[in-house]
């Protein structure tokens, strides 16, 4: 085989390159025009004020200050800010435990397995009206169960203080999902390592401290990491949870179920403040940035990689 | 060499099937809603009635389309106001014709989401000095006609006759025999339990809207042409105080929510009024063929809204159903002629019979077709009182609308004072946009 000359070689490859390109268009085509451009609009369109029907006009950092001062957005942000950290440590913790419960050896395995993870294939819309009805004050389920036990029955739906909790108790009803990814990750615990620690005479707990643990780390920032971002997103469960005749725009007793995404939402599509919207769209994206990067800088102090 | 010629070819022939593949998607999803065929112009009408007023709309949209040769209308049934909002904002519409209330329509035409009517009525032969005068106030903005009005509404005192009876009660006229009769009417069980409540319905923000102009309130000032938000004026407070004091601190803030929290869907037979949880509401006059239609053996009547002091007798609230076209409809002419034919007296009639709603025209509120609605007289009395209000269709009242509707809800379920919630709104209304 002869080796070809330069210029064609150059010739070839950037025909290859052409060729590569073109291939991947629908794919650059839509990420383009789907995604970076609309991010790129709302960078901007968070320094005007944008109406979606008037042409926008510039106002400096009038949306970020007005933020400062809406007691709505306060609001929102704090009822996200709440949910996130209850509801996450609660998703790892209980997804953590339950994968281990899954994966004792007790007879019918993948049926429990399945039934875990069913409510997570349930539509949430669906789910989000099951609950609605499940935690009503006057024929809820939930309540019913707990007036038998002769605990104190809240009202979930209607009380400023339970409408939170009960967000996250939904939220909770599909932990399934995480707990498949631990389940799985369980499988690449070492079991040498265990037998190992078990004749040196180490117990359920130092096995899961010293073996368990550091394998699933890298596992547990990714699902810490993941499960941040979906409660400082989340939409539908209050949207459900508050939704009321003809849809009409509201945040729960109190807005105490005013999620920042769903204020965000009545800003741009109720309201019609597109801007403020997009500049609200900006805050969250930077404190998503800001918690991320935080824990990715923590990380090397907790995260064990196996090749290291 | 042979083998390159080959595989290039076959290449560009994969690329040109995944372009046309691309092309044929994005096709898809362009909207073809509003078309041309065989020389008649397809315009599209998305409402938000469902249901049997869905049903009546259709009847006379049927009826049009027979009546016409250049237009066909198709009508689609759409109850979500946040996603008609949203489909008014792409460059080409997805409807031409659209309904909605008379305090919205400030807000939508000061953003440019409504298309100017004054020309194309014109155009389309359409006079608009028959409606009621209320009701084209809140059609305008800034002088021009932004929307049509196809229905009124007032609100009075709907009650049970048999609970009030059984009680002893006779309707209250003022707002102290009101008092009075929902601690008669009110039904409360041995552990404390709300069995009966006398009032009902504070989550339709107009019971406690109307109940503010009861009290000598107003919430958008007293100038027509240049409303802003009043909330806290002292009579929207003493209304808010009135619902506090005789219901919801009275009865237990968790009583009565749990207590509201079992309600039946609103206007279905399980409606709390229907079924004799609740004794007294205040409501408008599509009642009066809702209750028959839901609940044939509810014996029930209608009384003027108990008010503060005798100056203020007759009041009620006016709003006000409409329709309008979207700035972005691509027919625009068409639509008129619709809209015409919709708000003209024979179609009014029709469906404003078939809704139990009052005509918004004038010359109809004498017709013998109103009146032949049991109850229906009352609610069409109550048009000629000189105390009819309605709120502002102002540049801010879709977020007013939002914050009043949270306020009443702390209020109703006792997590906030009467004062401090409108305060709070009075504060959040610095910032609305206020032209």
């Amino acid at each position: 085989m002869t080796t070809l000359p330069f210029t064609r070689r150059r010739r070839r490859r950037r025909s290859e390159l052409y060729k590569g390109l073109a291939f991947a268009s629908p794919f650059l085509i839509g990420f383009t025009v789907f995604v970076a451009y609309p991010i790129l609009a709302s960078a901007r369109y968070s320094f005007t004020d944008f109406n979606l029907f008037q042409a926008p006009h510039g106002v400096g950092f009038d949306n970020y200050r007005a933020m400062l001062t809406d007691d709505r957005f306060l609001k929102s942000l704090a009822n996200t800010l709440y949910l996130t950290v209850i509801g996450v440590p609660l998703s790892i913790i209980i997804g953590l435990g339950g994968a281990h419960i899954l994966n004792l050896p007790v007879r019918g395995r993948p049926l429990f397995r399945a039934l875990v993870y069913l409510p997570t294939i349930v539509p949430v819309v669906v789910g989000g009206y099951l609950w609605r009805w499940l935690l009503n004050a006057q024929y809820g389920f939930v309540d019913r169960v707990l007036e038998l036990l002769h605990v104190p029955t809240p009202l979930w739906l209607e009380d400023p203080n339970w409408t939170k909790p009960a967000i996250i108790m939904m939220s909770l009803w599909t932990v399934g999902g995480t707990m498949i990814i631990y389940l799985a990750a369980l499988q690449e615990v070492p079991v040498e390592l265990h037998e190992a620690a078990e004749i040196d005479g180490a117990g359920i707990w130092a096995r899961f401290r010293y073996i368990t643990w550091p394998t699933l780390t890298p596992v547990t920032l990714f699902q810490i990491i993941v499960t941040i971002i979906a409660f400082l997103q989340i939409f539908t469960q209050p949207y459900l949870l508050t939704q009321t005749r003809l849809n009409s725009s509201s945040g729960g007793p109190d807005d105490s179920m005013l999620s920042y995404t769903m204020y965000l939402f009545q800003n741009a599509f109720v309201f019609l403040k597109m801007g403020y919207a997009s500049a609200m769209a900006w805050i969250l994206f930077l404190i998503t940035l800001a918690i991320t990067a935080l824990l990715l800088l923590s990380s090397k102090k907790w995260v064990h990689y196996g090749s290291r | 060499m042979k083998m390159q010629a080959f595989s290039r070819s076959r290449s560009v022939a994969v690329l040109a099937g995944a372009a046309v593949l691309s092309l044929a998607l994005a096709s898809c999803s362009g909207s073809t809603n509003t078309a041309s065929s065989g020389g008649k112009t397809t315009i599209s009408f998305s409402y938000l009635w469902g249901g049997p007023e869905g049903a009546a709309a259709e009847k006379i949209i049927s009826e049009f389309n027979s009546s016409q040769s250049k237009i066909v209308v198709k009508g689609v049934s759409n109850p979500d106001m946040q996603k008609q909002l949203a489909s008014m904002s792409s460059s080409s519409g997805s409807f031409d014709v659209s309904d909605n209330f008379g305090n919205n329509v400030g807000t939508w035409a000061s953003k440019g989401v409504l298309a100017p009517l004054d020309d194309l009525l014109k155009t389309a032969g359409a006079d608009t000095s028959d409606f009621v005068p209320s009701a084209m106030n809140q059609m305008k903005y800034k002088g021009k006609i932004y929307a049509l009005p196809i229905a009124v509404h007032t609100m009075q005192l709907v009650y049970n006759k048999k609970l009030l009876q059984a009680a002893g009660v006779t309707p209250p006229k003022t707002t102290d025999e009101l008092a009075t009769a929902i601690a008669k009417l009110t039904k409360v069980d041995a552990s404390g339990n709300i069995t009966q409540l006398g009032l009902g319905n504070p989550d339709q923000s107009t019971s406690l809207t109307t109940l503010g102009y009861a009290f000598g309130g107003t919430w958008d000032g007293s100038s027509t042409t240049a409303p802003t938000p009043t909330p806290a004026e002292p009579g929207n407070v003493a209304a808010l105080k009135f619902w506090q004091d005789n219901i919801t601190n009275k009865y237990g803030p968790a009583k009565v929510t749990k207590f509201t929290a079992g309600w039946g869907q609103y206007m279905s037979p399980q409606d709390p009024f229907y079924t004799g949880k609740v004794a007294m509401v205040i409501e408008g006059e599509w009642q009066a063929v809702s209750i028959p239609k839901n609940a044939p053996k509810l014996q029930w009547g209608v009384a003027p809204i108990p008010v503060a002091n005798s100056s203020l007798d007759g009041t009620t609230q006016l709003t006000a159903s409409t329709l309008f076209i979207p700035a972005n409809s691509q027919h625009k002419a068409e639509a008129a002629t619709f809209l015409k034919y919709m708000t003209d007296k024979q179609a009014m009639l029709e469906f404003t019979k078939a809704l139990g709603n009052l005509p918004a025209r004038t010359s109809l509120l004498a017709d013998p077709t109103y009146a032949a609605i049991p109850h229906m007289s009352a609610w069409l009395e109550s048009l000629k009182s000189p105390n009819v209000k309605s709120l502002a269709s102002a540049p801010y009242s879709a977020q007013y609308s939002t914050d009043l509707a949270s306020a009443f809800d702390s209020v109703s379920r006792g997590t906030a004072a009467p004062q401090q919630a409108m305060d709070k709104v009075a504060n959040q209304a610095k910032s609305y946009p206020m032209k």
